[in-house]
């Protein structure tokens, strides 16, 4: 039962609003632009981990909450030919339409090898870089996300949980999640002690 | 004159390339009225072939009068008035006036064009002028002048916006012209839809009773039999009815491959033009120009900055003037050639390849000169945990991998290990210049 409850849980549904930007406030904001009346083809481009897929996911969600014509293509570089001819189509019916498009790609779309007519549509409009945060970035995020429900942090912990588990958010956000729903169970606050007797727990589980 | 002008015709016969000579020297008649001595008159069958033999050819043709007859001459050009097609009037054009804004062609709605592309709208430049102004001409004369307009060039130069604007004009001056553009993966579509659907006869009463037909991106008819075949039908039923025809390809017509010959023999029957890439002084223009259009002042200094880096095509260089402006307004900057630089500078030198801990240990083996399995060795001599020690700072600077898997892949090290030697590391290059240097390079390096 613990040990269910310690399982890491997928991440809470990515929304514009519980994106942690960092240095990446720009792409966030060219997002929410695309969906208003700003310039409607975003192309984000940035490591693993650096947020392309949560700003997709969100920005896909928002769209049809909004009705609006739109479309999200996450690292686009892995489309065979067939597919880049069906985005290419799709390029071209969004811009005369008027509707909204997000894409991301590892590189910018210059440098992924795609056809020709299709990376100069991907480059036509706002091409920014992502970054993933930096470790204080993440703290501020964990803390972030911690007083969103009511929880306060110690450093500690933070310094814990940043070098214990993969460092992209989506972890560190599932695993903050697991530790807070554990210690809603044992009724006991969110500590140090209590991670190390979760993960003590997790590691007997798995032996 | 006669005989100069036999002359003149077989000099630039070989003087120019043929599809040249054939579009504006051939067209031109010796006007046979009398003129006096020393004057050639020519009759041009447009304005457009006017224009442009005037700009282009008097000087060459005035420079052959000279050595011909030993003494200056002089060129006058005149349109032959029975070939110059009439001007058509834009019908009420009392409604046009007093309701523009209702004014919408009944068949503005199926017609496919996006207001926006305008000819003011299109910069023009040496790389397009001529293929802009064939499309003025045509669109101020449709299936009269040229047809079908042939406009090669490639991605991103503005084939689509040209296309547009001639439609848009056309439908301007004619509310009730049948306009129709598309893109050629929809014609294809169409096609493959009235297969299956059985209803070619529709389709082929759609298409043959267009009064100008754009069609975007014909090189996508490759290898597509059946869509050359019903292409070709639309083709000649256009042509025949003095139905404009306009086309855009990324070649040039006699280098498709995959495309019926008939077809493309067809394509050069009336005028091919080609739009090429923008020189540096008209990409200048364009992202002033894209500036103005959203009342930003940019200095020519920032434009020019710009120019330099992007090179390939208006549509990329129109998103990277996009992308600066998000990126200064986000950051409350204004536009100088500073922020510029910062903002396209990732762009510039982007990343391609995909960090692993693999490729971070070959790298810095490579660069201090040690065996990559030193990287997971327990030997703690400097020169080898030195290394080791940057390698696991770079690991965990430039991947998202937590500390415990950075210390396995450094030979089952302790996650507190790799964080000892990311202090260790930050510590030294703030003190060793040479560290911190070996850092930046290999970083670089990494990074591609």
């Amino acid at each position: 039962m613990q040990q269910l409850l310690l399982e890491l849980a997928p991440p809470p549904p990515p929304t514009l609003d519980n994106f942690s930007p960092g240095k990446n406030g720009a792409a966030l904001k060219a997002l929410r632009e695309a969906l208003a009346d700003g310039e409607r083809f975003v192309f984000l481009w940035g490591p693993g981990g650096s947020g392309k897929t949560h700003l997709l996911r969100a920005f896909s969600e928002a769209a049809a909450a909004a009705k609006l014509e739109a479309a999200a293509v996450d690292d686009v570089a892995r489309l065979g030919e067939a597919e880049q001819v069906a985005l290419f189509d799709l390029c071209n019916r969004l811009r005369a339409s008027k509707g909204a498009l997000a894409a991301s790609g590892e590189a910018p779309p210059a440098r992924l090898g795609l056809r020709a007519d299709l990376r100069s549509r991907l480059a036509s409009g706002i091409v920014l870089q992502l970054r993933p945060l930096d470790d204080a970035e993440k703290a501020a995020a964990l803390n972030a996300h911690a007083a969103a429900r009511g929880i306060a942090l110690d450093a500690e912990l933070i310094r814990y949980l940043l070098t214990h588990f993969d460092r992209d958010m989506g972890t560190q956000i599932a695993a903050l999640d697991a530790l807070d729903r554990y210690s809603l169970q044992r009724k006991r606050a969110i500590t140090l002690p209590l991670l190390r007797e979760a993960l003590g727990l997790l590691d007997a589980a798995k032996r | 004159m006669q005989g100069f002008w036999a002359s003149c015709l077989t000099r630039f016969e070989k003087e120019l390339p043929a599809q040249q000579f054939n579009t504006w020297i051939r067209p031109l008649k010796l006007d046979a009225s009398a003129a006096p001595s020393g004057e050639l008159r020519l009759l041009a069958p447009n304005r457009f072939v006017l224009q442009w033999v005037k700009e282009r050819f008097v000087p060459r043709i005035e420079a052959m009068g000279a050595e011909f007859f030993s003494s200056p001459i002089r060129v006058s050009l005149n349109l032959e008035t029975a070939a110059a097609p009439e001007p058509v009037k834009p019908s009420a054009p009392a409604i046009r006036a007093a309701r523009p804004l209702a004014l919408r062609s009944p068949h503005a709605e199926r017609s496919s064009l996006i207001p926006e592309f305008s000819f003011e709208g299109f910069v023009a430049g040496k790389a397009n002028q001529l293929a802009r102004a064939a499309a003025l001409q045509v669109a101020e004369h449709p299936g009269t002048s040229y047809n079908p307009l042939f406009i090669y060039g490639g991605v991103g130069l503005g084939k689509t916006h040209l296309i547009h604007a001639v439609g848009n004009l056309v439908l301007a001056q004619h509310p009730s012209a049948r306009v129709r553009y598309l893109h050629a993966a929809q014609y294809i579509s169409d096609v493959i839809r009235a297969y299956q659907q059985k209803s070619f006869d529709e389709f082929k009463r759609y298409y043959h009773s267009l009064d100008l037909l754009l069609i975007d991106d014909i090189q996508f008819f490759t290898g597509k039999d059946r869509t050359q075949e019903e292409f070709f039908y639309a083709f000649n039923a256009l042509i025949e009815a003095h139905k404009q025809l306009i086309i855009t390809c990324d070649t040039y017509p006699k280098d498709l491959a995959g495309i019926d010959e008939r077809l493309k023999s067809r394509f050069s029957w009336g005028l091919t033009v080609a739009i090429e890439p923008p020189e540096q002084e008209m990409r200048v223009a364009i992202i002033l120009k894209k500036a103005e259009a959203v009342s930003l002042k940019l200095s020519e200094e920032v434009a020019f900055f710009i120019a330099k880096h992007i090179r390939s095509n208006v549509r990329e260089l129109e998103g990277a003037l996009k992308s600066v402006i998000a990126y200064s307004r986000f950051n409350g900057r204004d536009i100088t050639l500073d922020t510029v630089k910062e903002a396209l500078k990732d762009l510039l030198t982007a990343q391609n390849r995909q960090i692993t801990v693999d490729n971070i240990q070959k790298t810095v083996a490579e660069y201090y000169k040690i065996k990559v399995s030193d990287m997971h060795s327990k030997k703690r001599s400097r020169n080898v945990a030195r290394p080791r020690q940057l390698a696991m700072a770079l690991a965990k600077d430039l991947t998202q991998m937590s500390l415990p898997d950075i210390g396995d892949a450094f030979g089952n090290r302790d996650h507190t290990t790799v964080l000892h030697a990311c202090r260790t590391i930050a510590t030294l290059r703030e003190k060793n210049h040479d560290i911190n240097r070996d850092y930046h390079v290999l970083e670089q390096v990494l990074k591609g």
